[in-house]
């Protein structure tokens, strides 16, 4: 099992896999080359504690699963660059409190490519949106008093209407 | 076919991996701690030079958006600059070889102009953080509040604001911080509105900012500018695009507002004047001790420059008209483009100019400079100089510029790796010299405009140059009968068709092999009228204007071939040559044996193994890369 601990030159026969553990107690099986592209994970593969499931208290299982899709499809050697594009597109194409979850676990995982496309993701609902849709989109609490209000809109007045 | 006279484009031989932390260091020192301390948020050590790997992604912001504005940004000058022709240029600039993506590039551009310069186009690969203000529209009205004088302090709101998740809708701070740095500055300002929240952490994504693209519209003023540049004082590189008149103010602004300026770059649309003077451009050089990069465009009004820096190590600067002077004490310089003023009354002493650059900037590397008043007399000043690693040279519009010239850069230079010496009197002797010097380091050659070269010539520096990635052949092999392809305009300039044994330039054919071949520009050839390519490398070919090429004596074996400009060429020739590129039965050669017989017809003999041949040949083809384009409009 701990034979190959170098875990960049593991050799690709025997797909080794890893197995994960959501936050609801569902299990993930992972191939081991595709739990590379975390960076969190790769860390414990090589200080060997990839033997037993791994616990992720942070990520629910169906996020967890939708992640495990992303890097076991990243990870695929020959996928061309324009349909990896459109099966990327089509994975953040969900509704937002999804994408931002893929935030929160790409984070915690340190998937740079994930967090990438999701937080490119957000920022494009963002863009375009005045600051009253953004609230009720995302269904944020609006902080301000009236005076902190007109405060912020008079020092931005330049960048917007 | 519009053609500019392309640049070569100068890569930054590494962009200035500029390692901010020392003279930010002594940026700390100087600032003081006035504006309340930047510390980074997550982990709580100071900003300065400080590049935070808790959970942030390196990963280059808006890349598209990004390379797309910095494409326009950084393109140049020309009033009839299209975006398709930057976008596609600077895709092409992505690649690290890709030299002058100008000249193939902007073979889609329309009508024939002469060859106003383009500024040579750098990648800009990397925006770390970059926010681009493309299409910021501004209120010149408003009054602007100082931002900063407001802000409290930085390490309370991080602490209050890391465990808030529901008023920022959901995710914490750094993730926040994450998408919020996605955008671009117009939104980022917008979203500052939304919550106590978000406010926080866009003032730390401009805190944050690196790069910055600002285009700075006509009724702006100087206070949009500097209320911009105040948001992010850790700036390193800033591009402006003005577009209305720009002085010494501006700089005095950058120079105050950005004390960790490593890269400046302003450009000018066709109304902008700008006035900065060489004493004001100097002072400002000199005082930014930790400059590396300035680039500036319409310096019409310098009068004379004296440029003495120790960080500075590359300058560009175009639209340059009689300077009186012009000092470079900058011994760290390693690329300088200079583009002169064309309209005839520019009288910079170029010789000592040269001979000054030749001496006080030893480690030079590339050099543009772009010149009517080119000549021989001042490449005998640079190669008198002792610029042992010289890599890239580019002398153009010198028609004063002569095989005797290229002797003398033959024997000075010995490495070579690009020389542009378009629209010069060199011949083909002058080619053989290159190739006689040059075959081991030379990549990228580019003789457009050159009317004393032949197919001869082209075919003989193919064959002797195997390193050869990038060849400009454009306009060189012209029937001269045809004066429409020089517009008026060119021939103002001085570029008016040298008298020369113009029969032999008519019916010329080119044949080219060349294994590494990815760019060749023929644009403008309209004396060939054959052409045979077997490239397996060529991905971009230009055609542009060869209208009297045959569409029965063109062959093109170029399997990765991805562009074709064929703008102006016989509508039979831009079918064949879309048939030949992308059909799947590739046209083989005819190694076949045949007879002729006694009745004048020839017989075939046909091998039997001929069937299978064919057989492996199509398959091979199917398993193709995509489809070329060819572009004809």
């Amino acid at each position: 099992m701990s034979s190959s601990s170098s875990s960049s030159s593991s050799p690709p026969c025997p797909k080794k896999m890893i197995t994960l553990k959501s936050s609801d107690g569902e299990t993930f099986e992972i191939e081991e080359i595709a739990a590379l592209q975390s960076k969190t994970l790769e860390n414990m593969i090589d200080e060997n504690c990839a033997s037993t499931p791994i616990p992720l208290p942070n990520v629910k299982g169906k996020i967890l699963a939708k992640v495990v899709e992303f890097c076991t499809k990243h990870a695929e050697a020959g996928a061309d660059a324009e349909t990896l594009r459109a099966w990327d597109a089509e994975f953040v194409g969900v509704e937002h409190a999804i994408v931002f979850d893929y935030i929160l676990a790409a984070n915690f995982l340190e998937i740079p490519t994930l967090l990438d496309l999701a937080c490119e993701s957000v920022a494009e609902m963002i863009k375009g949106k005045t600051p009253d849709e953004i609230r009720k989109f995302f269904n944020i609490n609006n902080a301000f008093s009236p005076e902190e209000e007109e405060d912020v809109r008079r020092q931005n007045q330049w960048a917007f209407e | 076919m519009h053609r500019r006279l392309h640049q070569p484009h100068l890569p930054h031989s590494d962009s200035p991996a500029a390692p901010s932390s020392s003279s930010s260091d002594d940026a700390a020192a100087k600032r003081g701690k006035k504006r309340g301390s930047y510390n980074c948020g997550r982990c709580g050590l100071p900003k300065k030079g400080h590049s935070c790997h808790a959970g942030s992604s390196p990963s280059p912001a808006p890349d598209s958006s990004s390379s797309a504005s910095a494409a326009a940004a950084s393109t140049p000058v020309s009033a009839a600059a299209p975006a398709a022709a930057a976008s596609s240029a600077s895709a092409a600039s992505a690649s690290a070889v890709a030299l002058a993506p100008s000249s193939l590039a902007s073979a889609s551009r329309r009508p024939p102009q002469p060859p106003p310069p383009l500024l040579p186009r750098h990648p800009i690969s990397h925006l770390r953080r970059a926010l681009s203000f493309d299409d910021l529209d501004v209120r010149a009205d408003e009054e602007e509040e100082d931002f900063d004088e407001v802000e409290p302090d930085l390490d309370e709101r991080d602490r209050d604001f890391v465990d808030g998740d529901a008023d920022a809708g959901g995710l914490p701070a750094r993730c926040l911080w994450e998408v919020l740095r996605r955008l671009p500055p117009a939104e980022l300002l917008a979203v500052a509105r939304v919550c106590k929240g978000w406010r926080e952490t866009s003032r730390r994504v401009w805190r944050a900012a690196e790069d910055l693209k600002l285009r700075v519209p006509s009724r702006a003023q100087l206070c949009f500018v500097g209320s911009v540049l105040n948001k992010c004082p850790e700036l390193v590189r800033l591009s402006l695009r003005m577009e209305s008149d720009v002085d010494a103010t501006m700089l005095a602004c950058i120079a105050f507002s950005c004390p960790n300026l490593e890269s400046v770059e302003i450009s000018t649309s066709s109304n902008a004047v700008n006035r900065i003077t060489g004493d004001e451009l100097g002072r400002f050089v000199a005082d930014k001790r930790c400059l590396t990069c300035l680039k500036m465009e319409g310096c019409s009004n310098l009068g004379g420059l004296v440029l003495s820096s120790s960080s500075l190590s590359t300058l560009w600067l175009s639209d340059l008209n009689s300077l009186s002077k012009m000092v470079f004490n900058c011994p760290n310089l390693r690329e300088i483009s200079l583009e002169f003023s064309r309209n005839g009354n520019d009288c910079t002493d170029l010789i000592a100019m040269v001979d000054g650059l030749g001496r006080s900037c030893p480690i030079l590397q590339n050099i543009h400079i772009a010149s009517v008043r080119l000549s021989h007399a001042v490449v005998l000043a640079l190669t008198a100089s002792n610029l042992r690693g010289l890599r890239m040279l580019s002398l153009v519009l010198g028609s004063e510029i002569t095989d005797a010239s290229v002797a003398a850069i033959a024997s000075s230079f010995s490495d070579l790796e690009l020389l542009d010496l378009s629209g010069s009197s060199i011949s083909d002797s002058g080619i053989g010299m290159i190739c006689n010097v040059f075959p081991e380091t030379l990549s990228r050659l580019l003789l457009a405009l050159c009317p004393n070269i032949s197919s001869s010539g082209i075919q003989f520096a193919t064959a002797q140059l195997p390193l050869l990635e990038l060849m400009d052949c454009g306009m060189t092999v012209c029937d001269s009968n045809n004066e429409s392809l020089i517009s008026d305009e060119a021939i103002n300039h001085g570029m008016e068709k040298r008298p020369n044994s113009s029969l032999h330039l008519i019916h010329q054919k080119l044949i080219i092999k060349h294994s590494k071949l990815k760019k060749l520009s023929l644009w403008g050839c309209s004396g060939l009228d054959a052409l045979y390519l077997n490239c397996p490398e060529l991905n971009d070919l230009n055609l542009n204007a060869c209208k009297n090429l045959l569409p029965d004596r063109l062959l093109i074996q170029c399997p990765s071939l991805e562009n074709v400009y064929a703008l102006g060429c016989q509508e039979l020739l831009i079918e064949v040559i879309q048939n030949q590129v992308n059909n799947d039965s590739f046209p083989v050669e005819n190694h076949l044996p045949f007879k002729r017989l006694a009745d004048g017809s020839k017989r075939v003999r046909v091998p039997h193994f001929l069937c299978q041949q064919q057989f492996d040949v199509d398959k091979k083809q199917r398993s193709r890369r995509r489809p070329c384009n060819v572009l004809a409009e």
